[in-house]
């Protein structure tokens, strides 16, 4: 076919002659855009969807993409493939650097253009890929399926093919201010023509009403017939292990002053005291017939006074399980240093169970609830100098947004 | 590095001063750590002495803007913690629900629920076989572990409307009702799957390459397994038959016939027997269920407004990875007071330090390809 059908395109008129440097920009621009090599980024479900598009079923190679590079380096295409958190922003600002240029972005699925499902109520997810680098193109969904991708990928190209030597690349801005005034502005122009379009319509209706065509008939709404369900009452799950009453007689032997927490024929709740905890879960792991060596979980809830420590415990061998309340009362701190201290402590069940290291570390960051003798308390999922503790009811946090209602 | 500064969280003692010992990062963006994992390592050479993750790169505070969604809205966000087996999570979390309001579940939607979830059972562990083959070093493995599982998110796709992210079950049944091609084309996928199967077996698990990589790597003894609280294929793999659908059976697996594989040496190369295993499992269970489907409603009285009673509620199951819980505290509002998921991923990766230690670098990526976390299931 040769090049002939092309020139129009590539020859646009400037002052002074069409010159030969807009073929060049031309062959440029095709290598560029027709071999965009992806940098190896995901962090969440979107990354999946970026995997999949680049296997057997959709083979993103048709593109040309399918070089997936896994350092910057090498690359030129940053796909940003799910959320980024707050904690993660600099390392996908230090990524983006080190990408050399002409390089281009694509943002993801709904968390990279506004935090997605993750907007309001949060203190962890930055809303949108723009407020850290700069991206050219957005692809909305949750996640968007690989076609979309290829959909977003393509855009890309139209971009980069009207890029020439007068109207060179170079790095998008960022987004102005958090919340993003410039969409503001288009959102209110937007209404305003709604509402424009609105009076004319009731215009039109009241026109339509005094004066109906002839064999007009009047539409009537069908009635779907709404589905109907039946009342089923809970199948209650098989017992597995020994019998709640049976376990707590055995537990009742090595402290008295135990009670039951809540009543429940499937899990034995105990409800004991700050002192007695670690002593009561040593003696239970150690009794033969109790046996509980499998730490599920530990967690806590917070309530107005105190801290309800929730310790999970089974056995693996016998199958059941028992789970251990600790109430801890909230020390009294002046008011002003009660966000950031720590209101409550217990010992630690790291002893007994290595298990239990990452989770009371989640608890202590958390809540704020020391644990004695626990070997490395660092704060697990925040960063180190993060204020506050997430999961009390009172926390604040000046990234977090409330959800218009 | 001087041999004496220990980075936080390293514990083992300082080698001799004339040890080669330095540390090393790995992540948060790095090709085989499944995501935004952070490692940081303590080399000797090229023997792993110790590794300490470093988490949070992912962590998007579900829990607590969970305070703020109702119960319905809660289920889209489990969606996206293991977002490879969505519906076992859905799953998860309905049950919790259904026992803290008594709402019971008809007998045809406890089918589709066993069929979707051991499906995307299947769907997981293929994924887990494409980067264990991927991170060994085999792209085509990787290739091919991917085309069955497109075959299942078309399945997905048709019954629940995505691919990925399902939010399909409701507490007392599932949103919608199967399609009626959903039958022949479970049918067809299984009679694929099986075939395909037995030529992935073929490709991979006598590969020489991959055994001399995978056999007695990375031994986890079924001591640490439960003292770290594994669950899942990793716990199995060392010697330990606990499946939540066997040993605290829910739905209808206590009417269904299944083995629970069990493999004893604990390292690398019986984690990935293991899903394997799990895999025909999976298909001989859907193959139970999928002539014996029963006609009626597929869930059962929805309420207005959906609210829990007063006090805290669990309900365990056994998603790809291992023992997913969910524990709801409820004050009797419609949003939960407090809710909080233990992800088996976040057990797994606890014994990570336990396996590598002493293993080579290259070694880290086998083992880290055989636990299967998912990051944002552990960060939440
Ligand atoms: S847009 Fe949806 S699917 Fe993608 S990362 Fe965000 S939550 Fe996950």
């Amino acid at each position: 076919m040769g090049i002939m059908p092309f020139i129009p395109k590539i020859l646009d008129p400037v002052p002074g002659g069409k010159t030969i440097v807009n073929m060049v920009d031309y062959v440029v621009n095709w290598a560029r855009a027709n071999s965009l090599w992806p940098l190896t980024y995901g962090t969440s479900c979107c990354a999946i969807e970026m995997m999949s598009s680049s296997m057997a079923r959709y083979d993103i190679a048709r593109f040309g993409s399918e070089v997936f590079r896994d350092s910057p380096r090498q690359a030129d295409l940053f796909i940003i493939a799910g959320t980024i958190t707050k904690r993660m922003a600099p390392a996908v600002q230090m990524l983006w650097e080190q990408i050399p240029g002409p390089k281009y972005s694509i943002a993801m699925g709904a968390c990279t253009i506004s935090g997605g499902p993750f907007r309001y109520d949060n203190y962890a997810v930055v809303r949108g890929a723009e407020q850290v680098i700069p991206v050219d193109v957005f692809i909305p969904g949750c996640p968007p399926r690989p076609e979309a991708l290829f959909h977003g990928l393509l855009k890309l190209r139209e971009k980069i093919m009207k890029e020439s030597s007068r109207n060179p690349w170079k790095e998008g801005a960022l987004s102005e201010s958090e919340e993003r005034n410039r969409y503001k502005e288009a959102a209110a122009a937007w209404a305003e023509l709604e509402k424009i379009k609105d009076e004319e319509m009731a215009i039109a209706r009241e026109q339509f009403k005094s004066n109906p065509p002839e064999n007009y008939v009047p539409y009537k709404a069908i009635r779907v017939q709404k589905e109907t369900f039946p009342d089923i009452p809970l199948k209650e799950n098989l017992q597995v292990g020994k019998s709640t009453e049976s376990l707590f007689e055995i537990a009742k032997k090595y402290s008295p002053e135990i009670q039951i927490h809540t009543e429940n024929n499937e899990i034995l709740h105990l409800s004991v005291s700050k002192e007695q905890y670690f002593s009561l879960v040593e003696s239970l792991k150690k009794d033969s017939e109790m046996n509980l060596d499998y730490l599920i979980d530990v967690t806590a809830v917070d309530y107005e006074n105190h801290f309800e420590l929730v310790a999970q415990l089974m056995s693996i061998t016998l199958g059941h399980k028992v789970f251990i309340h600790v109430d801890l009362l909230k020390e009294n701190v002046p008011e002003e240093t009660k966000d950031n201290a720590l209101l409550a402590s217990v010992s630690s069940l790291v002893p007994l169970y290595p298990a239990a290291e990452f989770k009371e570390r989640e608890v202590f960051e958390m809540f704020g609830i020391h644990f004695e003798s626990h070997p490395d308390l660092r704060h697990l999922f925040l960063d180190e100098d993060f204020k506050g503790f997430p999961l009390r009811k009172d926390f604040k946090h000046p990234h977090i947004i409330p959800k218009p209602v | 590095m001087s041999t004496n500064v220990l980075l936080p969280g390293f514990r083992e003692a300082p080698l001799d001063e004339d040890f080669e010992e330095f540390y090393i990062n790995m992540g948060p963006q790095h090709p085989s750590t499944h995501g935004a994992l952070r490692l940081v390592l303590r080399l000797d050479g090229e023997k792993i002495i110790e590794v300490v993750p470093h988490l949070g790169y992912i962590h998007r505070g579900m829990e607590k803007q969970a305070e703020k969604l109702n119960y319905i809205q809660y289920i889209m966000m489990s969606d996206r913690q293991d977002y490879l087996t969505a519906i076992q999570n859905n799953l998860g979390v309905c049950l919790a629900l259904e026992k803290g309001t008594k709402i019971g579940v008809p007998e045809r939607a406890e089918y589709i629920r066993v069929i979707l979830a051991e499906l995307s059972r299947i769907a997981s562990h293929l994924v887990f076989y494409a980067c264990f083959g991927g991170d060994l070093g085999g792209q085509t493995v990787l290739l091919y572990g991917f085309k069955e599982r497109e075959m299942i998110h078309d399945i997905f796709e048709e019954v629940t409307g995505s691919r990925l992210t399902t939010n399909f079950f409701r507490p007392g049944g599932s949103n919608k009702d199967i399609p009626d091609t959903f039958v022949p084309r479970v049918k067809a996928l299984l009679k694929h799957l099986e075939s395909a199967l037995s030529d992935y077996d073929r490709l991979l698990t006598k590969n020489i390459a991959a055994m001399d990589r995978s056999v007695g790597v990375g031994v986890l003894s079924k001591e640490d397994a439960i003292a770290y609280g594994c669950s899942g294929p990793v716990l199995r793999a060392s010697g330990v038959s606990y499946d939540v659908r066997k040993n605290d059976p829910y739905s209808i697996y206590a009417s269904l016939d299944f083995k629970v594989p069990v493999f004893y040496n604990g390292d690398c190369y019986d984690r990935y027997l293991i899903r394997f295993e799990e895999m025909y499992e999976s298909i001989k269970i859907i193959k139970q269920c999928i002539d014996k489907i029963p006609s009626g409603p597929y869930r059962s009285k929805e309420k207005p407004i959906f609210k829990l009673p007063n006090g805290s509620f669990y309900a365990a199951t056994e998603t790809a990875k291992g023992l997913y819980g969910t524990y709801v505290v409820s004050t009797g509002g419609n949003s939960p007071y407090r809710i909080h998921t233990r992800s088996p991923s976040f057990g797994n990766l606890a014994a990570l330090n336990t396996m590598a230690k002493g293993q080579r670098l290259s070694d880290l990526v086998t083992i880290l390809a055989t636990i299967d976390p998912v990051i944002p299931e552990i960060d939440r």
